[in-house]
């Protein structure tokens, strides 16, 4: 395409544009609206799974030792231990200093003259490279014939894995919902241009306009509003990011408000063009074939 | 260049615009097609730019059959037809040189062509000093005359006018019909529906006559109606 011809569309997508601004006002404001739900949405759910996923990393499986098994044995085990793929890290906890780390968290509660013998086992502190894993991990060294007992968080792993897989789900069918109703916004403003461009859409067909070539404009307009309303919607979640969070962050102080923002960006752009471009071609598709 | 055989056209509320029309228009030739509204003269002209599909028979157009033809090939045939109409279909918001223009570009023409073909179209109809006016500052003739350099700018080898001089004056009628002349002895084949007795008396070109969707008569060098005209143009 030379430069005249590129000049000749994009001017044309232009003039129908601003042609046509009141509708494409409400389409821009509708996608923009749309947007903003599901831009605040994706980031409250990342939020949610940075924060569940910064618990989960720190929850560590608990292996202890029977009595009979020495020093030498147990650093076989952590060898086997640190082979495996799973694991992230394997710390040795002796008898002893489990003893100490007791004291020092109880402090005076605790009193160590009544005991005549250390009752605590020799213990390994696993952690997991992926906290799904931890069931599975915590199963495997259990089996281990070293091993008395192992022990993690059971219920806390298992809920928090559960919220995570049902916000994801929920996330998923918002996101189809809310794209489905923005595209049917755009759709109806693509019908109502080509209505109002009927005449030059007929002219085109009389001189011998490829379809493709009809289609174009109005595909790149909606592409345009859906863009626009995305980039609104951005405009406006950043507006309220900047208000909201610094607030919440001093309430929930245990929560880091940290989002990949310029992912979270092209996302919403992607889905503001994709939304666009499936409306109008749609719509323009049924206006050629009658 | 156009053949029709056995050609009707029902359209889906029941009536017949065309019943079994046999008809042939040799290449570079001028035909006017009349008869009163309604007797399907449009009807016959959209067979053959394909706006219309005939309910039986065949249409022909430079030896390629229309009535049969693929969806994506109607681009091709429509650019090697130009058409005209009473109501000139010009978009208000584009200049004289644009509306020209505009049909090179939406068939994507290189626009060193565009530049070469659009003045050599409005010259050709007079309109080289008018190229940067709006439709709205132009006569109804000059109108016309911008629909036909767009109808001419690709240079199709038919063009088609359906009732180009129904919203004119008799003065801007004849400067068309003057025009639509000096386009056919170009070697271009002019097909025109009318039902203005005075052009067609007046060009003594051949004059197919439609009624009820059927041709009532075929004459070269005819009159609107066969044997009065004689009568008719003695005067003059």
């Amino acid at each position: 395409m030379d430069l005249g011809r590129l000049r000749f569309f994009l001017g044309e997508v232009l003039a129908n544009f601003t042609r046509n601004a009141g509708m494409q006002f409400t389409a821009i404001g509708t996608v923009a609206v749309t947007i903003v739900l599901l831009g605040a949405f994706l980031y409250v759910r990342e939020t949610i799974q940075t924060f569940g996923a910064g618990v989960l990393s720190q929850i560590e499986i608990a292996v202890y030792l029977k009595d009979d098994v020495d020093d030498a044995k147990a650093k076989d085990l952590a060898s086997k231990l640190a082979r495996d793929p799973r694991v992230a890290s394997a710390s040795y906890v002796p008898k002893k200093d489990g003893l100490k780390r007791m004291k020092d968290v109880l402090g005076r509660d605790f009193d160590t003259s009544l005991l005549t013998a250390n009752p605590l086992p020799n213990t390994y502190k696993v952690r997991v490279k992926d906290p799904d894993s931890v069931p599975n991990v915590a199963a495997w060294i259990g089996k281990d014939r070293r091993v008395a007992k192992t022990d993690y968080a059971a219920d806390t792993v298992q809920k928090l894995l559960k919220t995570a897989g049902v916000l994801g789900r929920v996330g998923i069918a918002l996101i189809l919902l809310l794209s489905i109703s923005a595209a049917i916004v755009i759709s109806n403003t693509i019908r109502l241009t080509v209505f109002a461009r009927r005449r030059e859409i007929a002219i085109m067909q009389l001189v011998g306009a490829t379809n493709m070539y009809i289609r174009m404009p109005f595909i790149a307009e909606g592409m345009l509003a859906g863009v626009l309303g995305s980039a609104v919607a951005i405009g406006v979640l950043a507006l309220a990011e900047h208000q909201v969070v610094p607030k919440l962050a001093t309430t929930l102080a245990f929560v880091t408000f940290r989002v990949n923002e310029t992912m979270l960006c092209v996302e919403l752009l992607a889905v503001g063009a994709a939304v666009g471009l499936i409306a109008s071609w749609l719509s323009v598709g049924r206006h050629l074939r009658a | 260049m156009i053949r029709l055989r056995g050609v009707s056209l029902v359209y889906p509320n029941g009536t017949r615009a065309l019943d079994d029309v046999d008809l042939e228009i040799e290449k570079g030739s001028f035909v006017f097609l009349v008869g009163h509204s309604g007797t399907g003269k449009s009807s016959l002209l959209k067979l053959m730019y394909r706006e219309e599909l005939p309910s039986g028979g065949e249409v022909y157009v430079d030896n390629i059959r229309v009535d049969t033809l693929r969806r994506g090939k109607v681009p091709k045939l429509r650019r090697n037809i130009g058409v005209v109409f009473q109501d000139f279909k010009l978009l208000s918001h584009k200049t004289v040189w644009e509306n020209v223009a505009f049909a090179l570009q939406v068939t994507g023409t290189r626009t060193k062509d565009v530049m070469r073909m659009v003045p050599r179209a409005l010259d050709l109809v007079g309109l080289s000093h008018k190229s940067r006016m709006f439709p709205s500052e132009l006569s109804g003739g000059e109108q016309q005359r911008t629909a036909i350099a767009r109808a001419l700018v690709g240079n199709p080898k038919i063009l088609l006018c359906d009732e180009p001089t129904g919203n004119l004056d008799p003065s801007n009628t004849t400067e068309i019909m003057e025009l639509l002349q000096r386009i056919n002895l170009k070697g271009t084949t002019v097909v025109v529906a009318t039902h203005n007795q005075a052009v067609v008396d007046r060009m003594r070109r051949r004059v197919v006559r439609l009624e009820h969707g059927r041709i009532l008569h075929d004459d070269e060098r005819g009159y609107y109606f066969r044997g009065l005209g004689q009568t008719a143009v003695l005067p003059g």
